[in-house]
């Protein structure tokens, strides 16, 4: 295999996401290990996990394209900015305000996801719509307290109709 | 190649109740409604309803679903060819002749000819399955652990290596779903992975998982996309002209049969699917045109081949889905979960012993199909004001309701919060460019690939001459290699096709 040569970027997001991948995994892996060291435990997740391992150790060259010429003399004029050269990011190149858009909705999901019991469904469904509709860049004031007070009545209402699990509610 | 007493069965089955019929038309427009909407997927409509299916009845959960399937086939299509923005990654080939009809004043003929070579294009892949699915069942039927096993990984190893384009992230997305898979107690009862939380009991809740991958990621990623639509839209649509494409579209009945064929066959290999599939049936039918220098100038041939391709391949990947249990992607992964939901197991033994229920679903998408043609002529008067929906009203909305669709599947928050765990999984491989579907396929196949290999090992004693043994197994394996030259060979020609066809928006 010929390495070419040549300034290379490191897609650190990439590198995070196969550390993140690798952590899993061994962890995993560690833990069925202590659980029993039977065949009839390890047959399949032993050698997936191996198999998982290595396919990181082949995809990581890939957090570090190589930078063309073309690549250099932007990242040289961003001061040191090291945002990723893969071919792949740069089709999908974004803002720092775009990507703090989406861990900002990330978070308010999270949150919604795990709280929303105890936030009660119609509050915590009336704000997640409200909030997420300003992160989504609706500005109008009335726009947003209208569609989200309607959106939550008939969601509220419409699940609570078809699920027979009781939906913790603190006004409706 | 019918067998009839399972055809009668099924026409019983499909007449003895108005229940399953009532979801037709719902699912029909739900899928058109989806699929019209840039940046919605087929998955992501057909993942936002899984749950509301637990509440129906197996067959018309499974019509419902097949319903949304066979009308986002249509709906991304309007799109494509009003906004040249294709709904779904399946109409991509249908913007390169679509949008330049448009252009040139014929809309409707676009509109029209897409509609008809859709239905046509289901309606044939149906044909092909419900005589093939006899032949097919029988010679399931023969297959063990291990042939089961060799199958599922044969499935798992085209989805890694198909989608995506790094061979090596898509394995890993695949092996990675497969050991998400495994969490939880194994058939020999042991505990792995669950960190001590008692709902990882019983493994990763499937479906908010798959929910959260293959839509809650998607609709993260579109937080920054708005699709305010300025002034296509303004064309006027005539019913008489959408007519006369759809009798322009009869008019080349070797296209649309190509296409058929082109989509049944690329559609039941594991991860190609509608998406490669009109794009194959596209360079197919340029090369074999007389005036091909036209095509990509708003030739309705262009249209035919695409919307045949796309829509046929539905049928290709019931077959693999329903014969063997296996999904190819995304759309089958979720009918296999609806069938999980009504404990019933996807797979050889369910297509022999549940041939009623086969022909039933077969036959409802004959009648989905016709039904589309009414519904989809209804829906283009609607669809160039919902393809204006602003996607900052759709984002949040539909989150909301994959929350809460989550939680009437679990009735815990276990549901919202491995939905929301998946959600930012996907959206970090989404944005590293590996293929989610394979990581969905490699969850719902984990359990049934181990207890597969568990069988295998326990029945040879751990001998490995076992696999000599079982000529099933090797006939499995040489296909496989088989395939993955077939594969090889597809993939050079997508590339081929790439090359020929247009760039999108040229």
């Amino acid at each position: 295999m010929r390495i070419r040569k040549g300034p290379r970027a490191v897609v650190w997001g990439h590198l995070a996401f196969l550390a993140f991948v690798s952590v899993i995994v061994g962890i995993y892996l560690i833990d069925a290990r202590g659980v029993s060291l039977s065949v009839n435990n390890l047959l399949l997740v032993q050698p997936a996990a191996v198999i998982a391992l290595i396919l990181v150790a082949c995809v990581l060259p890939q957090c570090f394209p190589l930078r063309t010429a073309a690549d250099s003399e932007i990242a040289d004029s961003e001061a040191g900015d090291s945002e990723p050269t893969d071919p792949v990011v740069e089709t999908k190149a974004e803002g720092g305000q775009d990507l703090m858009r989406v861990g900002a909705l990330a978070a308010l999901l999270g949150v919604f996801a795990i709280f929303i019991e105890q936030i009660g469904f119609d509050i915590a469904t009336f704000l997640f719509v409200a909030i997420g509709l300003v992160i989504c860049g609706e500005r109008r004031g009335w726009v947003v307290a209208t569609f989200s007070a309607a959106f939550t009545l008939f969601v509220v209402y419409g699940y609570s109709t078809l699920v027979p699990y009781p939906f913790t509610m603190r006004i409706l | 190649m019918l067998e009839l007493d399972a055809v009668n069965s099924a026409i019983a089955l499909l007449t003895s109740s108005w229940e399953a019929w009532i979801w037709v038309i719902p699912g029909l427009l739900v899928g058109l409604f989806f699929g019209a909407m840039p940046g919605i997927s087929i998955t992501m409509a057909m993942a936002i309803f899984l749950p509301l299916t637990l509440y129906m009845e197996f067959l018309p959960a499974i019509i419902f679903l097949t319903s949304i399937y066979t009308g986002a086939g249509f709906g991304g299509s309007v799109p494509a060819i009003l906004m040249n923005i294709p709904g779904t990654s399946s109409a991509v080939a249908t913007t390169f002749d679509g949008y330049p009809m448009a252009r040139q004043g014929k809309h409707n003929e676009a509109l029209g000819i897409a509609l008809a070579s859709s239905v046509i294009g289901t309606l044939s892949s149906y044909i092909l399955l419900a005589f093939l699915i006899a032949p097919v069942s029988t010679l399931v039927l023969k297959m063990g652990p291990l042939e089961m096993f060799v199958v599922a990984v044969w499935g798992l190893l085209l989805l890694g290596s198909l989608a995506g384009t790094s061979i090596a992230r898509g394995l890993l997305a695949g092996v990675f779903g497969v050991l998400l898979g495994t969490v939880g107690m194994n058939t020999a009862g042991f505990i792995r992975g669950t960190m001590g939380v008692p709902w990882l009991l019983d493994g990763v809740p499937t479906i908010p998982a798959m929910m959260g991958l293959l839509a809650a990621s998607q609709l993260l990623n579109l937080v920054n996309v708005n699709y305010l639509i300025e002034d296509q839209g303004a064309r006027g649509l005539s019913f008489g002209r959408i007519l006369g494409g759809v009798r322009l579209a009869l008019r080349y009945p070797t296209i649309i049969a190509r296409g058929s064929i082109v989509g049944v066959l690329v559609g039941s290999v594991p991860g190609v699917g509608s998406s490669i599939s009109n794009l194959i049936s596209y360079s197919e039918t340029k090369r074999n045109a007389a005036d091909a220098d036209t095509f990509g100038k708003g030739n309705p041939k262009g249209v035919i081949a695409a919307e045949a391709a796309n829509s046929s391949s539905e049928g290709g990947a019931m077959a693999t889905m329903l014969a063997l249990g296996i999904p190819g992607g995304g759309a089958t992964a979720i009918l296999l979960a609806a069938f999980a939901m009504h404990n019933i197991v996807g797979g050889p033994s369910f297509i022999s012993q549940n041939k009623d229920i086969v022909y039933a679903i077969i036959f409802s998408n004959f009648a989905q199909a016709i039904l589309l043609l009414f519904v989809g002529l209804g829906f283009v008067f609607l669809a160039s004001s919902i393809v204006r929906v602003p996607l900052r009203f759709l984002v949040p909305s539909v989150l909301v309701v994959s929350v809460f669709g989550s939680y009437a599947l679990t009735g815990s928050t276990s549901g919202p919060i491995t939905l929301f765990l998946f959600a930012v999984l996907g959206w970090v491989m989404l944005r590293y460019d590996y293929p989610v579907a394979a990581t969905v396929v490699g969850l719902l196949l984990g359990r049934l690939l181990e207890t597969n290999l568990l069988r295998s090992w326990q029945i040879s004693g751990g001998s490995i001459n076992y696999v000599f043994e079982r000529p099933g197994a090797a006939a499995i394996l040489a296909l496989m290699l088989l395939s993955i030259g077939m594969t090889g060979l597809s993939r050079y020609r997508r590339r081929r096709a790439a090359a020929v066809t247009p760039e999108i928006g040229s």
